[in-house]
């Protein structure tokens, strides 16, 4: 990362910041394999990924490695570079740099679903598909509260999304107290938790990164044209209304993803495309992909000190350390 | 060798003494640390703790309760008394309508302050540690004027308990033990009441004491340590996990959820604190108690 980087790069910048960021992820990687509450020497963690890989039989500390920890860290890298991507490109939709893709309902629709659940004493894979639900119901609510005939102004949406995640959040609560004993679950659930996730989970969140971060990185130029003001981007024929709700749709489809089999990891959306931004600009075709790499590195690290220190929780860390981080860039860049 | 003797007696007449009523006033610092004097025995009192409604009437000091809390639900007799709220939602109102000569309460919650405004005594009691279940016991019986009977209650507990490890001590194979009080995962560690408990039934707990009482625990270390058997989650759950089939307890079937009702006794530091036991032995040790 270089801090001497003009603030509008030239586009010939971006292989070069990707080669960087991609460094730095793979790094986090590297480490977040390496390393955990487990001491497993290098070398046999070299081998264990081998082993795996080819489909040999796993021995020793194998099963930690292959796994345990990499569909782990693995988890991390999809989640960060999802929450990255829909925080970069809900600032842009809704052109304020308070919007995360918590905005409209997801996180506390999720919460809701997935206390249901723990609450009411079902299995336990019930809860992805209960947290799901309760996150895509959340912002279709937000989204119908929102409309105005064909219009979705951007400012009646975020008001809809406050007011549908205070309710949720509400109820979520109501019931938790009733279930006391189960509050310690809930809680782990509401602050991020990469723990049991396992190769079987990795597939499942797949298709929705895939789909809903793979189409916003798509639609990058077309935020960009909006960055320059509805009028003038519905002048040069973007199809403004259609870009939102298209956005929208992708970030929560990615996000309720994420919230379904992570729980919810705060603060990313919201740190890493600033960061991205004070660094390397804010054009959305170098916003979008940068903090997707740097929102994995993020999580990857940050679920690394959650499982070493008494931390414990992914969205502790990354919320403890993104913070004061954010801070610190935000005062350096003043002018 | 006289004075030894006189000694002795002039001791076992303190202790007879001692052991036959409680003085009241009675003034004692309970468990937040405050002091509290009761001016008379007490007659009308309140119990917002499980275990501690269960120590009274183990006292013989039942009929004294006027309110439990909503989770006290043994013996039977307390099921029927009003009821009070929990923890977190106490009814406070309630409460001060019973007219109650003494609360007992919990130090987590926050009752102890408005119902002393309101001129009602309130004491917390919380046994949380092993050894903390017999001198809470203890204290009770004193607080309620049945001190006789706290003491009889507390050796009788001890002899149970006796019976259970005499079996458990001599047990030649002591499984490693992994117990999950939630799926979160968090467990249990070696100094907490239900670790006492658990290395009392005959298991040696995978976590070390350095780890705290109730540590949140990183799935590859239970990996790595390979217990022998697993208590508190069901087997099709622990299967799923990634990387636990390759866990001895798994491969060998010992994967076993804790009944409903032990798992209750097992979360209440009272006087069935000695059933407890007996049940968690009986998973660890099933060969001992045919």
């Amino acid at each position: 990362m270089s801090s001497a980087a003009p603030p509008r790069p030239p586009r010939s910048a971006l292989p070069l910041q990707l080669a960087g960021l991609a460094l730095l992820l793979l790094l986090a990687v590297v480490l977040g394999t390496g390393l955990g509450s487990v001491m497993v020497p290098p070398g046999e963690v070299l081998g264990a990924l081998w082993r795996g890989l080819s489909g040999q039989e796993l021995v020793g500390n194998d099963v930690i490695v292959w796994q345990i920890r990499l569909p782990r860290v693995v988890m991390g890298v999809l989640v960060g570079a999802s929450l990255g991507v829909c925080g970069g490109a809900f600032q842009g939709v809704f052109r304020n740099p308070l919007a995360d893709p918590y905005l409209l309902g997801v996180a506390s629709g999720g919460a809701l679903g997935a206390t249901a659940v723990i609450v009411g004493g079902g299995p336990r894979p019930l809860i992805p598909a209960a947290a799901l639900l309760g996150a895509l119901g959340a912002v279709t609510t937000t989204l119908m509260l929102a409309r105005e005939g064909r219009r979705l102004p951007p400012t009646r949406l975020v008001l809809a999304g406050v007011v549908v995640g205070s309710v949720l959040s509400a109820i979520s609560t109501a019931l938790l107290l009733r279930g006391e004993d189960r509050a310690r679950e809930v809680l782990a659930y509401t602050l991020g938790d990469l723990g049991f996730s396992g190769w079987r989970e990795v597939g499942a969140v797949v298709p929705y990164v895939g789909l809903g971060a793979g189409a916003l990185l798509l639609l990058a130029r077309a935020l960009d044209t909006l960055q320059l003001g509805e009028l003038t981007a519905r002048s040069l024929g973007v199809p403004v209304e259609r870009l939102r709700l298209l956005v929208i749709g992708a970030a929560s489809l990615a996000t309720a993803g994420a919230v379904a089999y992570v729980g919810i990891i705060g603060f990313v959306g919201l740190l890493v495309p600033h960061v991205v931004r004070l660094a390397f600009g804010a054009g959305h075709r170098t916003l979008l992909p940068l903090s997707a790499l740097l929102g994995g590195t993020l999580v990857v690290l940050a679920d690394l000190l959650a499982r070493t220190t008494p931390l414990s929780q992914v969205g502790i860390v990354t919320t403890l350390l993104g913070g004061p981080f954010f801070l610190w860039l935000l005062r350096r860049t003043r002018d | 060798m006289n004075r030894a003797l006189t000694l002795t007696a002039a001791l076992c007449a303190a202790l007879s003494a001692a052991a036959s009523a409680t003085t009241y006033p009675l003034t004692l610092t309970d468990d937040l640390g405050r002091k509290v004097t009761l001016k008379a025995e007490p007659k009308r009192i309140v119990s917002m703790l499980p275990s501690t409604s269960e120590t009274l009437c183990a006292l013989a000091a039942c009929d004294k309760l006027v309110g439990v809390d909503d989770y006290s639900d043994y013996p039977a007799y307390v099921t029927k008394l009003p009821k009070m709220g929990g923890l977190y939602n106490p009814n406070v109102e309630a409460i001060v309508a019973r007219k109650p000569d003494l609360v007992l309460v919990s130090k987590y919650g926050k009752l102890a302050e408005p119902l002393t405004q309101a001129g009602i005594t309130v004491i917390a009691v919380n046994p949380e540690t092993y050894d903390e279940v017999f001198s809470k016991t203890l204290l009770l019986g004193k607080i309620v004027n049945r001190e006789a009977q706290a003491k009889a209650l507390v050796t009788s507990m001890k002899r149970e308990i006796a019976k259970v490890e005499i079996l458990t001590k001599t047990a030649v194979n002591k499984p490693t033990a992994y117990f999950e009080i939630d799926p979160t995962p968090y467990s249990i560690g070696p100094n907490s009441f239900m670790g006492t408990l658990l290395t009392k039934a005959g298991a040696r707990n995978i976590i070390p004491a350095t780890m705290g009482d109730f540590p949140k625990v990183d799935p590859e270390f239970i990996v790595k340590q390979n217990p022998q058997l697993i208590l508190g989650v069901d087997a099709a759950t622990a299967g799923a996990r990634p990387g636990w089939n390759t866990i001895t307890a798994l491969k060998t079937g010992k994967v076993i959820n804790v009944p409903k009702e032990l798992n209750t006794i097992l979360g209440r530091p009272g006087p069935r604190l000695p059933q407890a036991l007996r049940g968690l032995a009986k998973l660890v040790h099933p060969e001992l108690f045919k």
